[in-house]
């Protein structure tokens, strides 16, 4: 197996299309940023919560940046069971770390809005979607912990794919378990209810820029974080051919 | 399948001479009992019996926990584990094997602690017995599902016994909410709402099917 990823990932091979993508991605995320920052900056405050409702403005996309990031790994990470090609499993590291990042970002920006709109003390709601996010985060975690743990790089990349697995299954299980038994028990959320319907006038673009934003720069550190890895493995395969010549 | 039968049969012999794994989880399930008396205020008799399905359900996953992690400690000796991993068939069958062995001792020990809990804590669990039973039934099918597969790959990096409770519980809070959700209701009326059996029976059927299949991956020469 060895032999195959060798040619694979020289730098000269497989990750030409790699650092192409790169670019055009930086390029695009380059671009989008000032827009989408002088679109949050102009957009009206909110008349109930004020400017702690640009928050909303981030929040939202960061969510779907780390459900996305915990989808490519569990997609990278069967394709490394099914095809046992060490790119794929990069691939996978790279969705969870940067998912990762996603998620606590969410989690911290999360919180703060609550406090401002709910008022002090109000950190925190036992809510379906915040606790299923919390629950993931865990996972994720303890994905990257495994990693960390397992000895021998072939195992460690087997291992983490079938927990990788695991736990994207686990998603819309704990969503519906949360929602069936929790459901009736939690106020109304706000929160969901400012992203779908009440979005006021000239608030929507600026929303819609974020998502698009954050997605480019989803994937920007996404393919970035996948590049450093193709590169690093293909660095010790060197040092390691260097050594035994 | 005879390779599946054939474990059963060893785990359960093994377990049955040497009494580790039981007596390791049932000393520990009665101090997680004894140590949630010191957690709380004082309560009234009838009062206890809301907090009877969390305390029991969190008592189970611990111990639970215990046992799990010694699933596949016997196979490091010897290099036992290469042997599995060469065994004719499907990997899934070692699988089943284990988890089944390991889903009968944590369903005694899991009956063991109901009685000691109900005995100390003055909750009649009586009436919901037959309820509480159908769901250790079912929730532990799940439990030794991802455990076993969990076991299997933790046993095989540093710091396994806490990567262990790391990796499993996270996996186990649906299983776990719906437990607690049916116990709850089996204690209030003596029948399980189906809200709480359907989940239970979908879950650890899924987590069976998938854990039988990506078993595959876990063990290697």
């Amino acid at each position: 197996m060895d032999a195959t990823i060798a040619t694979e990932t020289t730098p000269a091979g497989g990750t030409g299309g790699i650092e192409r993508t790169l670019k055009v991605l930086g390029w695009i995320m380059l671009a989008l940023i000032p827009v989408y920052g002088w679109m949050v900056a102009t957009a009206p405050i909110d008349s109930v919560q004020g400017v702690m409702q640009k928050i909303l403005y981030v929040h939202p996309p960061l969510a779907y940046g780390a459900y996305l990031g915990f989808v490519a790994t569990a997609v990278a990470g069967g394709l490394f069971l099914w095809r046992g090609e060490e790119h794929h499993d990069q691939l996978a590291i790279a969705g969870a770390e940067v998912g990762t990042v996603f998620c606590t970002l969410m989690l911290i920006t999360g919180p703060i809005w609550a406090r401002g709109a709910w008022g002090p003390g109000n950190w925190w709601v036992w809510d379906a979607r915040l606790t299923l996010t919390l629950l993931l985060w865990f996972v994720y975690l303890a994905y990257l912990l495994l990693r960390s743990f397992t000895e021998g790089d072939e195992r460690a990349a087997r291992f983490a794919s079938v927990y990788g697995i695991l736990g994207v299954v686990l998603i819309p299980l704990n969503y519906w378990i949360i929602d069936l038994v929790g459901g009736g028990m939690h106020p109304n959320n706000i929160e969901f209810e400012g992203e779908d319907k009440s979005l006021g006038d000239g608030m929507g673009l600026p929303f819609l820029l974020g998502n698009l934003t954050l997605f480019f720069a989803f994937a920007y550190l996404l393919v970035l974080r996948w590049r450093v890895g193709v590169l690093r493995a293909a660095g010790e395969r060197l040092a390691y051919d260097q050594e035994n010549l | 399948m005879n390779v599946a039968l054939a474990l059963f049969l060893k785990d359960l012999t093994t377990e049955l001479r040497s009494r580790d794994r039981i007596i390791a989880m049932f000393v520990f399930s009665f101090l997680v009992v004894v140590v949630f008396q010191f957690s709380w205020p004082e309560m009234e008799k009838g009062e206890m019996v809301r907090f009877a399905p969390g305390v029991l359900w969190v008592t189970y996953l611990f111990a639970a926990v215990i046992g799990l992690g010694r699933t596949f400690a016997l196979e490091l000796e010897n290099d036992a584990m290469t042997a599995l991993a060469l065994a004719p068939g499907t990997r899934g069958w070692i699988f089943l094997g284990k988890a089944a062995a390991t889903w009968i001792l944590i369903s005694v020990i899991q009956g063991v602690t109901a009685v000691v809990f109900a005995l100390f804590f003055r909750v009649d669990l009586l009436p919901a017995a037959s309820g509480l039973a159908l769901i250790v039934i079912i929730a532990n099918v799940g439990i030794c599902s991802v455990g076993t597969l969990l076991s299997a790959m933790s046993v095989r990096s540093r710091f396994r016994d806490v990567l262990l409770p790391v990796l499993l519980i996270p996996t186990l809070i649906p299983v776990l909410t719906a437990a607690v959700h049916g116990t709850t209701g089996a204690l209030a009326s003596g029948a399980v709402p189906f809200t709480a059996l359907q989940p239970l029976i979908v879950i650890s059927g899924i987590y069976l099917i998938l854990c039988f299949l990506l078993f595959d991956f876990v063990l290697d020469e």
